[in-house]
């Protein structure tokens, strides 16, 4: 009587197909009663998230009886042709119990090690929980789950560094101001990347925004996007005094910032380090100013590195990761014994 | 083997063991620093242990705080850095002060366990307990001094890395620049108010002694003109706002002038002999 696995997930699928078996959060507690009315699967967790769609089920009758009632079921709820349900990987023991946890880890993440769909996968099991839907067999699985994906955020690099443009810039702030709680970001132009950086400078805690660009208008409706304020942008300078963090990307054809500006504006900030992340190109901060002392100067092409940098660090991890989960699958089904080694019926498709 | 092994042999054990930390220190270096996998921690931890029997050994066959031979002095001296920097380690965020320690307190270590240091003088009459309080306070200033100086390494590696875009900058598991900025200055106040009270015991020793606070003898010459440099290092920092790659040279500079001129103005000073 083994743990089964039934979904689709961004590997597997595109987001047209993922959409049509998503489940909203309302409709999941329904959807649990009818699964486990149909006699199938004894206890069952459905994971419904942007990037994957997933049954959890204890099964009864066995994995290949599973799998095929799963699909009936998803089919008949979500009104999909069972063409289109073929597309879904199923999964038996070990592989379903090793695919939770490697999915409780980050491990099947489109961003490798990424932290939210272990909030997602508690989510949605405490849903199922609460409405009485898992039994000892899940609780155990998933509570294990849990366990596995907290080790191997402490025990491995899996989840550490940042990997994209906005999460680097955050850390990088942090290194120079530990933290960003008293701290000024201004972005001087407009742009995706600004407007995503200065984003993830407030998330984390930077006190204001301030938002300069030759369109006023521009400035003033970013500024109102992020919680800030806007000036003109032939008075940026003026707010140097108080500013930490400049983010430029600005479509000027020369430099918004210089030695001969900055040098004057540092004797303002008595000894305080100053970040410039210049996302522009052709650049709009002289490079030279990297050698002014309390000056870090970054541009998207560093930021980029070192979110590559530790993309890579993350997948050396990924065999270590693998290497624990398959242990710690290995106890769960041993401590479990009668959860169906034998009835590895299914193949594990994508 | 603890019964059958001397003090100077169970110091010889913490050398061996500081160094393994030293080598670690490398191996931790080139991987960025993006590791904390506490075995720097523990390696620092067995050899302080180790040292710290070599201490007790020593005190408890003398009957009195082993502070009378230069090796005595050396090793009191490095056990404060040593302990500091355990102490420090138990918040993750500065665990690696005790890497970056280890190659010098191995090469101190190698140092002190020369023969020509470990040599008792006659038996002196002024060596008393304020004598002894004195000795114990200075030498804790420089084992603060000296974590000062590596928490200033710590920062100018990490400023050079920031400075020159490396990924290390970000990803080790190096501490932020104000928490380096922060135990640097701590750390240099802390040694510049215990070299103050240890000079003010010593000064009122020599009173109780010989009628003066102060003598023209080598080492106090010495000790006044290291006093003078921190505390021109505390004025800077707090008045004019010295902070940052300057004041950590400048507090690197001081323990490195400290390390290469204590051991032979001892040897030139006939009160401290």
């Amino acid at each position: 009587m083994p743990i089964v696995v039934l979904g689709l997930n961004h590997r597997t699928s595109q987001v047209t197909l993922r959409e049509r078996f998503a489940f909203a959060e309302a409709q999941i507690p329904e959807a649990l009663a009818r699964l486990r009315q149909g006699g199938v699967v004894s206890e069952a967790v459905i994971l419904s998230t942007c990037n994957r769609v997933e049954i959890y089920g204890y099964a009864e009758r066995g994995a290949m009886d599973a799998h095929d009632a799963l699909k009936r079921f998803i089919c008949e709820i979500k009104g999909i042709d069972p063409v289109d349900a073929g597309q879904c990987y199923q999964l038996a023991e070990p592989q379903s119990v090793e695919h939770l946890f490697k999915v409780a880890s980050g491990l099947d993440s489109m961003v490798l090690g990424e932290t939210e769909i272990l909030g997602q996968l508690k989510k949605a099991y405490d849903l199922a929980l609460q409405c009485k839907h898992t039994g000892g067999k899940l609780n155990k699985a998933f509570q294990k789950a849990f366990n596995v994906a907290k080790h191997i955020r402490t025990a491995t690099q899996i989840q550490r560094g940042s990997v994209s443009v906005g999460s680097v810039a955050v850390e990088l702030a942090e290194k120079i101001f530990d933290s960003l709680a008293e701290r000024t970001v201004m972005v001087i132009g407009a742009g995706d990347t600004s407007e995503k950086t200065a984003r993830s400078l407030l998330s984390r805690g930077a006190k204001s925004v301030i938002v300069s660009n030759r369109s006023h208008d521009k400035a003033v409706a970013l500024a109102a996007d992020l919680g800030g304020r806007a000036v003109r942008f032939d008075d940026w300078s003026s707010e140097f005094g108080g500013i930490d963090i400049i983010i430029s990307s600005t479509s000027a054809p020369h430099y918004v910032i210089d030695n001969e500006k900055l040098r004057p504006w540092m004797k303002l900030r008595q000894g305080r380090p100053l970040l410039l992340i210049d996302i522009a190109v052709p650049r709009d901060i002289d490079p030279a100013v990297a050698g002014l002392d309390r000056v870090y100067l970054y541009n998207i092409d560093d930021l980029q590195a070192i979110a590559d940098d530790s993309l890579r660090q993350r997948r050396e991890e990924v065999d270590r990761c693998e290497g624990i989960i398959r242990d710690r699958a290995g106890e769960l089904l041993a401590s479990g014994r009668g959860l169906g080694l034998a009835n590895q019926t299914s193949p594990v498709l994508a | 083997m603890g019964g059958n092994l001397t003090d100077r042999g169970f110091f010889g054990l913490a050398v061996l063991v500081y160094g393994l930390s030293a080598i670690h220190t490398i191996f931790l270096w080139r991987r960025g620093f993006r590791r904390d996998d506490h075995i720097a921690y523990m390696l620092l931890l067995v050899a302080a242990g180790f040292h710290t029997i070599a201490m007790l050994k020593r005190g408890f066959s003398l009957s009195r705080c082993p502070l009378n031979t230069l090796y005595e002095a050396t090793l009191f001296f490095e056990w404060t850095i040593a302990t500091a920097c355990l102490v420090t380690g138990v918040w993750s965020k500065l665990r690696f002060l005790g890497a970056f320690a280890s190659p010098v307190l191995f090469g101190i270590g190698v140092f002190a366990l020369m023969p020509g240091l470990d040599v008792n003088g006659p038996e002196s009459p002024t060596l008393t307990a304020w004598s002894r309080m004195h000795a114990a306070m200075v030498l804790l200033s420089y084992g603060a001094f000296g974590l000062s100086g590596v928490a200033a390494v710590m920062f100018l590696t990490q400023e050079h890395d920031l400075k020159h875009r490396k990924s290390r900058a970000v990803l080790s598991w190096m501490p932020s620049m104000p928490r380096l900025e922060g135990a640097m200055k701590d750390l240099l106040f802390a040694g510049f108010g215990l070299l103050t009270a240890g000079l003010v015991v010593g000064s009122a020793n020599l009173y109780r002694q010989d009628g003066v606070y102060f003598k023209w003898d080598p080492k106090i010459l010495w000790s006044v003109l290291v006093w003078s440099v921190y505390l021109g290092l505390v004025i800077s920092n707090v008045r004019f706002h010295e902070r940052g790659r300057r004041f950590a040279w400048a507090s690197v500079g001081c323990f490195v002038f400290v390390l290469l001129t204590f051991w032979g103005v001892n040897l030139l000073s006939p009160i401290h002999q």
